[in-house]
């Protein structure tokens, strides 16, 4: 392996640029941001080189030091470099980059900017941590540094009570599914014997039955750490909370890295799952796309339509793991993570623009205030959507046909319909911000955003345009020794006239969707649904009420479990046990001091009895 | 001998310089003076003549082997640490900067001839270079009355220790003629049930129990720790003690082995009521220099824990406590010096508000605790894991073991307690009276990073250090 120290630098850069700023450069804010930028920049042209010094499929593709052995457990820190992560560090540190950026112009008017970009650092250094790991040891760490970056993220504007509560409900969620995981963990390494992903890989391939009748439990209880970091029913609740916190934050994290790494590990973990567990994980992500897709529906928060967006997609991905399929999933992921981005970051320009204005029905008319947020979302839109020939289509379509390979007509059913509710929410969502007439004083006042938003947008629109066919899912598929073959140019735009009843429900969907949303909302002036859907729209709005149930049920037994525990703690644990343990202590102590009295007479008798006393000790036996 | 001339000539030179120098410019020898230490350290590293690694000199009185090269380091670092401490000291002296700084430097010479003392004459001798220097720091302040009347319990209990020592070694002279360590090793076994030998020894350990504060000789730190400039504390509490270290184990482990090996019950109880004393007394303190007078204690009985253990493991971990403890002992002083310079008391209070004034401050203050306490990863830790280890092996041979390792642990948690109460008093006091912000010289800056540096290297990579502390201590493996 050539130039094996860049992987290192890479990972390292954001963390010393988080060090740096919390340490020395918390009161100058553009020092800070610049350190934090570069950091990730520099993290984007490194990768670059090694690639292109080592190519994507080296023959050595770990590097691996010592952390720690005690006994039998050998936990090593170490760096898997193959396709896989490769990808996903050019994801992390490009989309991440054009994000750091972005910030840059969205941030300026901010006073903790220094802050922002220490936490961004944090978060840049954990994902890549995850990304890289070759053993669950450390992912697992990694996994829970996301976990508390993403908590510092969300409720970084902590004087807001709304912004404190989404960040806790994001942190405690995930440390839900983070439980099993970590069971999950323990439950492999018990059986056997190792968290390297190599070994790992090594002793399933020869021995498919090592996990032996575990095997579905096991693999479940690792996919519930994927369920809580990529929002998977029923832990879907927090990521739609979650955007609370600034803008490019929910753009970088809940779009584009952090909601994707559960995917990403069930992708590097995949040999660990047995038939069955994998079916419970697509019909779960099936789920989920659905759900989330009809809530989405009828949500009226750009940045909400956009979350439930993004729980939908990833119930794609999910999906598309459990019909055993990696490659679509992670070309799913690699252009979600293109044209998510794009999206967030064009409804951040909006919400600039309209100082703070978050609901949809009080924008219309901005495509002629703001020409290039406008392109570059409608390229976004049309890549979501799956219109060919944009990278969601390449994309989609791949799953659709690994559907239908797995003969699973019932997730294909649910694909398609999650498809053209894709494309329905996603232009009401456009043309009642974008099109139309203003609504309001703030949405004719609105303004472009500067030269340093805009930028990163279009960096991004270009690969939701052409990320489909530029040999991102050729590289996945000889990850997972899949197709041999690497296609031309030419080959990939036309790949899906391989399966062409895939493709043709695929069009059909976007085309129901699209007009079926160019005739309800063109020239609305309210939202229209409500009174032809009634309670279903009611209950699509309020997002099928699971945080209502959850409140009544698990959130009102923990409270209660929590009061007994209190009380044992206070009465039993505090008082009886360490009140009489302290109190005595504390006598004692004040005891003792009485001999100190500070008069000199007293210690030199006190010296000459502890001569004595030393003397009889040793010799009076 | 070369580094001990050198000590002793930067010592006049520094005296005389209060001559020469204007009013003005007296902080100028006080880092003159670290910057000379700092040179001696670092030849002390290089082997360049200064440190030979082997040798006697004296008819055998001065000794030149691992264990004193290792405590001369540790004495030129806690000097260096003490006078960075003194400069911003000295706006509180009334008079005689430069002799506060000479002073120190002479102390420093005693330790040093302390750490290489294989002879009870060289014993006494340095140990009254040691003391009676710093009967003189303690009392310095000479305006203020607590400070003289630290001094004046400090002389006249000092004095009474020394008379001990000194009849001790009279009595064990007298009853085998042998001074020189290792002639007395060769014979002591002869002595082992001679009454009058044994409380000979005995004499001398109550002298070296004093000087280490350890139970019941402790009763003078507190007030001492107390009244005397931060300075002088700092250095009592790291300099004094660890030369009373390095003596009772060339006492303990060269000369007298034999006897030693049936005082093992001895060394375990001492050792376990100095934790106890300590820690419940430094419970109800709110003065933070007695606290940390009381906390000196405990810890000079942790430190006990490696000489009850009689093994090498138990006194390569003492040393490596020793080094934890010096960084960790000189942050807290240097915190306090700074904090209490327009304050007439040392109260927790003055500590309130300080994450405000001066963030790096309030951060080595809690490093400081939470390395005292013993939490991971500072050094406090490392030190007290490798201690009670060195205690549990002894285990099997003698079921006290158990019990002193019980009783440490036992005084670490009551430690929490008060260690955080400082931590609390700092960043949670209810109103802070004066909230304006503490500027910091650079000079003391790279004190204080230099003591956070340390805490952390010897918590997070433990090896190189131990190494150092396992070779010192193979000295009496032999």
């Amino acid at each position: 392996m050539k130039l094996e120290a860049l992987p290192w630098i890479i990972l390292f850069l954001p963390l010393l640029a988080t060090a740096v700023i919390t340490l020395f450069t918390l009161r100058c804010r553009t020092k800070s941001s610049l350190i934090s930028i570069s950091a990730v920049v520099a993290g984007f042209i490194l990768s670059l080189v090694y690639i292109h010094a080592n190519g994507w499929h080296s023959e050595h593709t770990e590097t691996s030091r010592t952390w720690l052995s005690i006994g039998d457990l050998h936990a090593d820190f170490g760096l898997k470099l193959d396709a896989l992560s490769l990808m996903m560090l050019l994801i992390v540190t490009g989309v991440g980059g054009a994000i750091h950026i972005y910030s840059f112009g969205y941030m300026h008017e901010d006073k903790s900017m220094a802050r922002f970009f220490a936490f961004l650092s944090l978060f840049t250094f954990s994902m890549l941590g995850i990304v890289l790991s070759n053993n669950f040891l450390q992912m697992f760490i990694f996994w829970e540094l996301v976990g508390v970056s993403s908590y510092l993220l969300i409720g970084f504007w902590f004087e807001k009570p709304s912004a404190g509560d989404a960040a806790k409900k994001a942190f405690i969620t995930n440390r839900l599914g983070d439980f099993g995981f970590l069971l999950g963990i323990l439950m492999v390494w018990g059986l056997l014997g190792s968290l390297n992903f190599g070994v790992l890989e090594a002793v399933m391939t020869t021995n498919p039955a090592a996990l032996g009748c575990c095997a579905t439990l096991a693999g479940l209880l690792i996919f519930c750490g994927a369920m809580g970091k990529s929002a998977q029913f029923p832990l879907h609740v927090w990521l739609a909370d979650a955007m609370e916190g600034p803008t490019p934050v929910s753009a970088l994290i809940h779009a584009a890295t952090m909601v994707a790494a559960g995917v990403y590990m069930l992708c590097r973990t995949l040999f660990l799952f047995d038939a069955n567990a994998l079916h419970v994980i697509a019909y779960i992500g099936g789920f989920t796309a659905l759900l989330a897709a009809l809530i989405a529906v009828q949500q009226n928060d750009i940045k909400r339509i956009l979350a439930y967006s993004t729980l939908s997609q990833l119930g794609y991905m999910v999906m598309a793991v459990g019909l055993a399929g990696p490659t679509p999933a992670m070309f799913h992921l690699t252009t979600h993570a293109f044209f998510k981005a794009l999206l967030f970051l064009g409804a951040g320009s909006v919400i600039h623009g309209l100082h703070e204005e978050q609901n949809i029905w009080k924008m219309g008319g901005l495509k002629k205030k703001m020409p290039v947020t406008f392109w570059t979302f409608i390229l976004g839109t049309l890549a979501l959507s799956g219109v060919p020939p944009f990278s969601g289509f390449y994309s989609k379509d791949s799953i659709f046909a690994q559907a239908l390979h797995q003969h699973n007509y019932v997730l294909f059913t649910v694909a398609v319909l999650v498809a053209a509710l894709t494309t329905f929410y996603m232009f009401r969502l456009f043309f009642v911000a974008f099109l139309g007439e203003p609504r309001t004083e703030q949405a004719r006042h609105a303004h472009e955003s500067p030269k340093v938003m805009t930028l990163p947008l279009l960096a991004l629109a270009v690969f939701a345009v052409i990320g489909g066919f530029i040999g991102i899912a050729g590289l996945y598929g000889a990850q997972f020794h899949l197709e041999g073959e690497s296609l031309t140019l030419a080959q990939q735009f036309l790949e899906p006239l391989h399966a062409p009843f895939a493709l043709a429900c695929g069009l059909g969907a976007v085309i129901i969707g699209l007009i079926a949303a160019f005739i309800l909302y063109k020239k609305a002036a309210t939202d229209p649904l409500p009174a032809r859907l009634g309670w279903l729209s009611r209950a699509m709005r309020d997002r099928f009420y699971f945080d209502e149930i959850y409140q009544a049920t698990f959130i009102r037994a923990h409270d209660f479990i929590a009061s007994v525990c209190d009380l044992f703690d206070r009465w039993i644990v505090e008082g009886a046990c360490i009140g009489l343990v302290r109190g005595g202590t504390d006598l004692t102590g004040r005891a003792l001091r009485l001999a100190q009295t500070g008069n000199l007479q007293t210690y030199a008798l006190l010296f000459a009895l502890g001569v004595a006393l030393v003397l009889y000790f040793a010799l009076g036996k | 001998m070369t580094l001990e001339v050198c000590v002793m000539a930067l010592g006049v030179v520094l005296m005389l310089a209060d001559f020469w120098l204007p009013a003005d410019r007296k902080k100028f020898a006080g880092y003159a003076a670290v910057a000379a230490l700092a040179g001696l350290l670092f030849l002390s590293f290089g082997g360049c003549g200064c440190c030979s690694l082997s040798g006697t000199a004296f008819n055998g009185m001065f000794v030149e082997d691992g264990l004193a090269v290792f405590f001369k380091r540790f004495f030129l670092i806690a000097a260096i640490l003490v006078l960075f401490m003194a400069v911003e000291f000295s706006d509180r002296i009334a008079g005689g900067v430069s002799e506060y700084y000479s002073l120190i430097v002479f102390a420093l010479s005693g330790m040093l001839f302390a750490a290489s003392a294989n002879d009870f004459t060289m014993l006494f001798v340095s140990i009254e270079l040691i003391t009676i220097t710093f009967y003189i720091l303690t009392s310095f302040q000479r305006g203020r009355l607590v400070s003289l009347e630290a001094g004046v319990k400090y002389l006249i209990l000092g004095a009474l220790s020394s008379s001990f020592l000194v009849f001790g070694i009279a009595l064990v002279w007298g009853t085998t003629g042998k001074l020189n360590f290792n002639e007395l090793a060769a014979v002591a076994a002869q002595f082992e049930s001679n009454k009058i030998f044994l409380i000979g020894v005995l004499f001398i350990l109550v002298g070296l129990g004093f000087k280490i504060a350890a139970f019941p000789f402790q009763i003078w730190a507190p007030d001492v720790y107390q009244g005397a400039p931060t300075p002088t504390t700092a250095f009592l509490a790291v300099g004094s003690k660890a030369a009373g270290f390095v003596l009772l184990l060339r006492v303990l482990f060269t000369a007298v082995p034999t006897v030693t090996a049936h005082w093992a019950n001895l060394l375990i109880v001492i050792s376990g009521i100095t934790i106890l004393y300590g820690n419940l007394c430094a419970l109800p303190q709110r003065n933070l220099k007695r606290l940390l007078g009381y906390s000196s204690i405990a810890h000079a009985g942790y430190l006990l824990l490696g000489v009850a253990a009689l093994s090498t493991s138990g006194q390569s971990a003492l040393l490596y406590y020793l080094a934890g403890y010096l960084f960790t002992v000189c942050a807290a002083f240097t915190v306090i010096c700074l904090v209490t310079r327009h304050l007439d008391n040392d109260d927790l209070s003055a500590l309130a508000g300080l994450n405000r004034r001066s963030p790096l401050l309030a951060a080595t203050m809690t490093l400081a605790m939470v390395s005292l306490a013993g939490i991971p990863p500072l050094a406090g830790f490392f030190g007290k894991f490798l201690l009670l280890k060195s205690v549990l092996e002894q285990g099997a041979a003698n079921p006290g073991y158990y019990c002193l390792a019980f009783t440490a642990l036992a005084g670490v948690v009551i430690s929490f307690y008060y260690y955080f109460g400082v931590i609390r008093a700092i960043y949670w006091s209810k109103a802070a009276a004066d909230v304006s912000p503490i500027s910091l010289s650079g000079p003391i800056k790279v004190a204080l990073w230099i003591c956070i540096a340390g805490m952390f290297w010897l918590g997070l990579f433990p090896s190189k250090a131990l190494n150092l502390a396992t070779e010192a201590a193979s000295v009496f493996a032999k």
